[in-house]
């Protein structure tokens, strides 16, 4: 069996199971942000009525709101926070970070487990060795919360391996982008994407991350690494390891995929995903030159305190552009504390750079990150359909931190291999 | 159950490839859980002159990978709110599936169906049958799984868990 068939065998009392097999498995751990949270809340307590099961495997983060805007948003929070108290679930207020980082270090997450979410990138803690899937609200609120169960297909996996040592200036996150072009987006609808080969193996944790939070824009279910001493070092730092039972998990020599893809790419450019899609990836050179008003470093692919230190280096004795507002929202409490500790918080204030607290910054635009027509940004977001971020007319590309901070200096997309 | 009742369908109209959650139901009305009130923006990206078809549409007809992007399960329900029956795909985004199962809305998967429909054609599936009927022809598709039909048949997750309990109670 594959990491993801041992997690789903162990969580529905069976000996083995197999893709295609229609599985009620005993969930670990939901997670919720604020938006989400919300939605589900109200369907629980109008359709549902019953008791939460197990209140501490329950998770809410607010992270699309840090601070309410408008009465409006203030009474969703107040609805959330009382919800939480009544129900007992574990909340992360205002300030924690990004939904998916905040759960990471405060030890809610580690490999074995089942985790589901309502945000869509949920997949992205399969690089933590976790079977960690999306659901809707009705899932969370008809058999999560009452039960602590949900139904899952198992799935085919395709096995993808990675190869080559990367360019200067290109990054995990340029290889992600790329990954989604290769195989489309919907390009693995269902399926769970394993992740391996050299060059993830080289990767730290926080680096195979990038990598499972893709998956979701190939349509996959889940995409996951095998947990290796990395994962389980984290994993015990933060009290994380009661799922890693001693599970079934073969040698990849005898799982059983539907397909296996081996790629190089020791020859990658810096990678750009450009409106309208994630899928329209283009190497940097075909957009440098492009125009922005906004870069952000945030997100669920941004704002770690990797992506700081980057923007530390590439920011040396360096101002952020005067046409540019330059957005960083560190993506957890610890980030930024890192980031005060190594004075990177001072530097790239004095080069013009805005501060905005732990949370999910512009995705969506909740609490930030409007844009008018004709306005462009570059960011370490993860999605870029228009309308999501203001205006149906202005422009989202997504990009590495190293391609974000060189454009941020220049004005517009600037290829990172130019600037180094 | 008579033959007639398992059709569900009516008017056509057509999308394309990869419409995401974001064009279904824009972020900023996810608040809401009504689903009458979310389809008063279900497909607002798409303008105002889609929005009046939309009016008078029992089946969407999508190309590949519909529904793609967030989770949000409003991205099924707006369209229930909106008398939307069933939507017809090339293929769908795993999570809008799921959604669409739990929240009682029919979708079929059928490539040739979407190449030979038109925008105004009538189109009609019979799920118990795997059948969809449209221009004088009958296509067919895979039936449902038979768990998946009786959560449908409740009319989504929930109700189904609850009948589901209720008659285990009363055992």
């Amino acid at each position: 069996m594959t990491l993801i068939e041992a997690i789903l065998a162990r969580a529905s009392g069976r000996e083995t199971v197999k893709p295609g097999d229609v599985v009620v498995a005993n969930v670990d751990r939901m997670i919720m942000h604020d938006l989400s949270g919300y939605v589900t809340s109200k369907v629980f307590d109008e359709k549902v009525g019953l008791p939460i099961a197990n209140p501490d495997r329950i998770v809410m983060v607010f992270d699309h709101l840090f601070s309410p805007p408008s009465e409006t948003e203030a009474e969703v929070l107040q609805a959330d926070r009382a919800w939480a108290r009544k129900h007992g679930i574990n909340l992360l207020d205002c300030g924690n970070g990004n939904i998916h980082n905040a759960v990471v270090h405060n030890g809610f997450i580690g490999p074995g487990m089942v985790v589901v979410g309502s945000d869509s990138h949920t997949p992205v803690h399969g690089a933590m060795g976790a079977f960690a899937v999306a659901l809707g609200n009705d899932s969370h609120a008809g058999t999560v919360l009452p039960y602590s169960k949900a139904w899952f297909k198992v799935p085919e996996t395709i096995r993808i391996d990675l190869h080559g040592t990367l360019q200067p200036g290109t990054t995990p996150r340029d290889v992600a982008l790329w990954l989604v072009s290769q195989i489309g987006e919907g390009g693995a609808i269902y399926k769970a994407i394993e992740l391996g080969g050299p060059l993830v193996e080289e990767m730290s944790l926080f680096d195979r991350w990038l990598l499972t939070l893709i998956t979701v824009d190939l349509g996959a279910k889940c995409g996951y690494v095998d947990p290796d001493e990395k994962v389980f070092k984290f994993a015990r730092e933060h009290n994380a390891m009661q799922a890693w039972d001693e599970m079934e998990v073969s040698p990849v020599s005898e799982r059983k995929y539907e397909k296996r893809l081996e790629f190089d790419v020791s020859d990658l450019a810096p990678q750009v995903a450009c409106s309208p899609t994630v899928g329209n990836v283009k190497t940097v050179d075909k957009v440098a030159g492009t125009t922005i008003q906004y870069a952000e470093l945030g997100g669920h692919a941004g704002g770690r305190i990797e992506d700081l230190r980057v923007a530390a280096e590439v920011f040396k004795g360096k101002r952020v552009h005067p046409e540019v507002c330059l957005n960083i929202v560190p993506s957890s409490r610890v980030a930024f504390a890192q980031a005060l500790e190594e004075g990177i918080v001072a530097q790239l204030h004095e080069a013009g750079a805005m501060w905005f607290p732990p949370s999910t910054g512009s995705n969506q635009a909740v609490n930030m990150g409007a844009m008018a027509a004709g306005d462009a940004m570059i960011s370490t977001h993860s999605r870029n359909f228009p309308s999501r971020n203001g205006s149906i007319d202005a422009a989202m590309y997504l990009a590495s931190s190293h391609t974000v901070s060189a454009s941020a200096i220049a004005g517009c997309i600037t290829d990172i291999r130019e600037v180094l | 159950m008579s033959k007639s009742e398992n059709k569900l369908g009516g008017s056509c109209l057509k999308v394309g490839d990869d419409i995401n959650s974001d064009v279904i139901i824009p972020g900023r009305y996810l608040i809401s859980i009504d689903p009458v009130e979310l389809a008063k923006h279900a497909f607002e990206p798409l303008g105002e002159e889609f929005q009046k078809k939309l009016k008078t549409t029992k089946v969407i007809v999508a190309g590949r990978n519909f529904g793609c992007g967030s989770a949000r399960e409003q991205a099924a329900s707006c369209l229930i709110g909106g008398g939307v029956q069933v939507v017809v795909a090339e293929s769908f985004a795993r999570v809008f599936y799921r959604n669409a199962i739990n929240t009682g809305l029919t979708i079929v998967e059928s490539p040739e169906a979407v190449k030979a429909v038109k925008d105004g054609d009538e189109l009609y599936v019979d799920t118990q049958a795997g059948t969809l009927e449209t221009g004088g022809k009958t296509y067919s598709f895979p039936p449902y799984p038979e768990s998946l039909q009786h959560i449908l048949r409740a009319g989504g997750l929930i109700p189904y868990v609850a009948e589901k309990i209720k008659q285990e109670q009363s055992k």
